[in-house]
């Protein structure tokens, strides 16, 4: 035996318990997801093999056509939103030195780190109606009450607010990380060609930071297409009522999750869970493909 | 106390032993227990673990874990659990949770184990519950454990200030509305969104069905709300719409307006009772309980729901149903209730002087005696997960003046009819 075939089998021996890992955690998981999604199961009994139907009991239910349409308004307003705010944030804390820009920094940071359950607490009180934070607020100017969490037209703008506050503080460090390694010099020409504050950020920040922008928005975008645990918790759900009135609140992974233990459909929630996966997928193809074609810098 | 529990069990457990012919003595076993967190936590969780040792203590060998968890966890758990062999052996749940763990096959049929119990153990427990966890002729999924029935808490100083006379009963929902109104007057809110959730919901609709009017019927897959009574409750929820806080029951908002003395009516299970008696004496807060008024005089309404313990089909089942009957036995009961105030299954604990006597588990038992059921029928069907957002749904609407009441409860039957159709 080579020196050469040696040293590779070793390599592999090296990569064994990874790649052993891997498999029971993470490829298993995914092929007996996609295995279940043509079987009616329940989790006790045998299971049945139903072809496509659960792929179409999902797709032409009234819960799943709710949830993509929340999903497609949450996902075109909190992405793009959430960016512009983290961004706005990182600038910010960029201008900053010494203690404030430590200070700013680790505030923003606080909600990231901060208990999901809690947050929703702290925020259902904001938006309680009559009394809450907002309301209050909106009272000093003469505003009538709004029911922020229950009403149909404010509920999925409210739980953005939420959302973008507690995803802005990761988003920003990430951004920060990436305006600090701008060269300052390219700063200073711009300046010298006569650049405002605002054309250095759109000719200067944003080109220099776009392999970072590409990881913050790609990473949004999973996160978002897979929202689960702020609507649900915003809304008080449970495996037996969730999604908020009207199911204003519904998303795909919560119907996934409710067909799945509320209703003991593993099959649906199966096949409902291998549609997501594609859909991320499509969308992160997407995303590298713009990235190609347009490239980093 | 510890003394005379453990001779007073003794003979049901040796008979169980001895009818079932399992002695497990020698064995090391785990068994993994798994309750409510809040059995789990302070006094409940010294009391448990007091169950476990005694238990331990007369089966050498034995490990029982205790493990608390929030609902979702609780029935999210047991059923993967029940997939893949790993979840408890004995476990709480509700017994609305029951047809999703029985269709998971998280629940073993205990009904062999249960008949080979001495007949004075079975006939502590409440018979309409033992009823339930047996839906069909010799398949039993589960021993009646703990239980609630809903109350309505009044703030006593949010009542005096706005000229209530509160020593007088409420007669009907035109009487409490009459309250209300002098608390409205007084700058107050008179009560939570009683449409906000299924629960609330069912304090108003409970004021003026039937148990026979709750809950839906699998077999012909229609539900059992009667429409007309359902207007009525709509159109009293209407009514209540000026005088709400807006939020939830189970908001932690609403809880701190009652205790800020900003909040007249606090509709809940006897469960919210500790943390305003902690605010009574901390604050001096001002409260007591009373039924939940029926639209009628003499008609009580309020909610009662009961959480079970089960046993899954695993090698060890036969232990773990021994565990189950030890810990809803009579005396552990019993001193359960008395510690905790916590209403039980066991009627021959809540007879029991050292509990009978205790307020709170008193008009806990009253309010149970004609509460509705909160998910009937138990162990027979799942509910379709939109079935009870679209009860919510309905009613928040006509709350808001969006439907007339008549129009809702039509929509509303037509609705869950096809809900329960499509499943």
């Amino acid at each position: 035996m080579s020196s050469k075939t040696t040293r590779s089998i070793a390599h592999y021996l090296m990569l064994s318990p990874f790649m052993l890992l891997f498999a029971v955690f993470f490829l298993y998981p995914i092929v007996s997801g996609f295995f279940y999604s043509f079987f009616e199961w329940n989790a006790a009994q045998s299971s049945q093999f139903v072809g496509l139907a659960n792929y179409t009991k999902v797709f032409t239910s009234r819960s799943f056509e709710k949830a993509t349409w929340n999903l497609l308004v949450y996902v075109s307003i909190t992405v793009p939103l959430g960016i512009f705010v983290a961004l706005g944030l990182a600038l910010l804390v960029d201008s900053f030195s010494g203690f404030w820009a430590k200070f700013f920094r680790s505030a923003f940071f606080i909600p990231v780190v901060m208990p999901l359950f809690l947050a929703a607490t702290i925020w259902r009180w904001i938006y309680a109606p009559n009394f809450g934070l907002m309301n209050t607020v909106l009272s000093w100017f003469g505003m009538p009450s709004v029911q922020f969490l229950t009403d149909t037209g404010t509920m999925l703008y409210a739980m953005i607010a939420v959302d973008i506050w507690v995803s802005a503080g990761f988003n920003m460090v990430i951004l920060l990380a990436g305006l600090k390694n701008v060269p300052r010099h390219y700063y200073e020409a711009a300046r010298l060609d006569g650049a405002s504050t605002f054309q250095q950020i759109v000719h200067v920040t944003l080109p220099s930071i776009r392999p970072v922008l590409f990881f913050v928005i790609t990473y949004g975008l999973i996160s978002a297409l897979q929202v689960f645990d702020i609507p649900w918790l915003l809304t008080g759900s449970s495996f037996a009522e969730y999604g908020g009135r009207a199911n204003t609140l519904l998303f795909p992974v919560m119907d996934m999750m409710g067909r799945g233990f509320g209703s003991v459909r593993f099959g649906q929630a199966s096949a409902y869970g291998f549609m997501l996966t594609i859909l991320i997928v499509c969308v992160t193809a997407v995303m590298f493909a713009l990235r190609k074609r347009f490239g980093d810098a | 106390m510890f003394l005379k529990a453990s001779f007073s069990i003794a003979p049901v457990l040796a008979g169980m032993l001895v009818t079932t012919g399992v002695a497990h003595a020698q064995e090391n076993v785990v068994l993994e227990y798994w309750v409510y967190s809040d059995f789990a936590q302070g006094e409940a969780l010294k009391l448990q673990q007091t169950f476990i040792n005694e238990f331990v203590a007369k089966h050498p060998g034995v490990t029982i874990n205790i493990a608390g968890k929030g609902d979702d966890d609780l029935l999210s758990g047991q059923i993967a659990g029940a997939a893949s062999g790993t979840g408890p052996d004995v476990f709480m749940n509700s017994t609305s949770a029951g047809s999703s763990l029985v269709e998971a096959g998280a629940l073993k049929n205990i009904y062999a184990e249960w008949m080979a119990t001495p007949e004075s153990f079975r006939a502590q427990f409440n018979k309409d519950l033992i009823a339930m966890c047996t839906p069909k002729p010799e398949t039993m999924y589960c021993i009646p454990y703990t239980g609630y029935g809903s109350l309505m808490f009044r703030n006593l100083t949010v009542l005096e200030k706005a000229g209530v006379d509160t020593k007088a009963p409420i007669r009907d929902w035109a009487d409490w509305l009459s309250q209300m109104e002098k608390v409205k007057a007084s700058g107050k809110y008179g009560v939570p969104d009683m449409a906000q959730n299924w629960a609330s919901f069912l304090n108003i609709y409970s004021g003026v069905a039937e148990a026979s009017e709750w809950g839906a019927d699998f077999d012909t897959k229609k539900t059992l709300i009667n429409p007309e009574k359902y207007a009525k409750a709509a159109d009293f929820l209407q009514k209540l719409k000026p005088f709400s806080t807006g939020t939830n029951v189970n908001d932690q908002a609403t809880r701190d307006l009652f205790i800020s003395n900003e909040l007249a009516f606090y509709v809940n299970g006897p469960w919210v009772n500790p943390p305003l008696e902690q605010a009574a004496k901390a604050s001096g807060l001002k409260y007591d309980w009373v039924m939940v008024p029926g639209a009628t005089e003499g008609k009580k309404a309020g909610v009662q729901g009961y959480e079970f313990i089960g046993v899954a089909p695993k090698a060890n089942a036969k232990l773990a149903f021994e565990f189950a009957a030890f810990v809803t036995e009579k005396q552990q009961m019993i001193r359960w209730a008395a510690a905790l105030g916590r209403y039980n299954s066991n009627v021959e604990s809540l007879a029991d002087p050292s509990v009978s006597g205790n307020p709170l588990l008193a008009a806990t038992a009253q309010s149970a005696r004609t509460a509705l059921y909160n998910k009937p029928p138990f162990f027979l069907g799942t509910f379709p997960n939109s079935y009870w957002s679209a009860i919510t749904d309905n009613a928040s609407a006509v709350a808001d003046g969006q439907m007339t009441p008549d129009e809702a409860a039509a929509d509303l039957v037509e609705e869950l009819n096809e809900i329960l159709a499509d499943d």
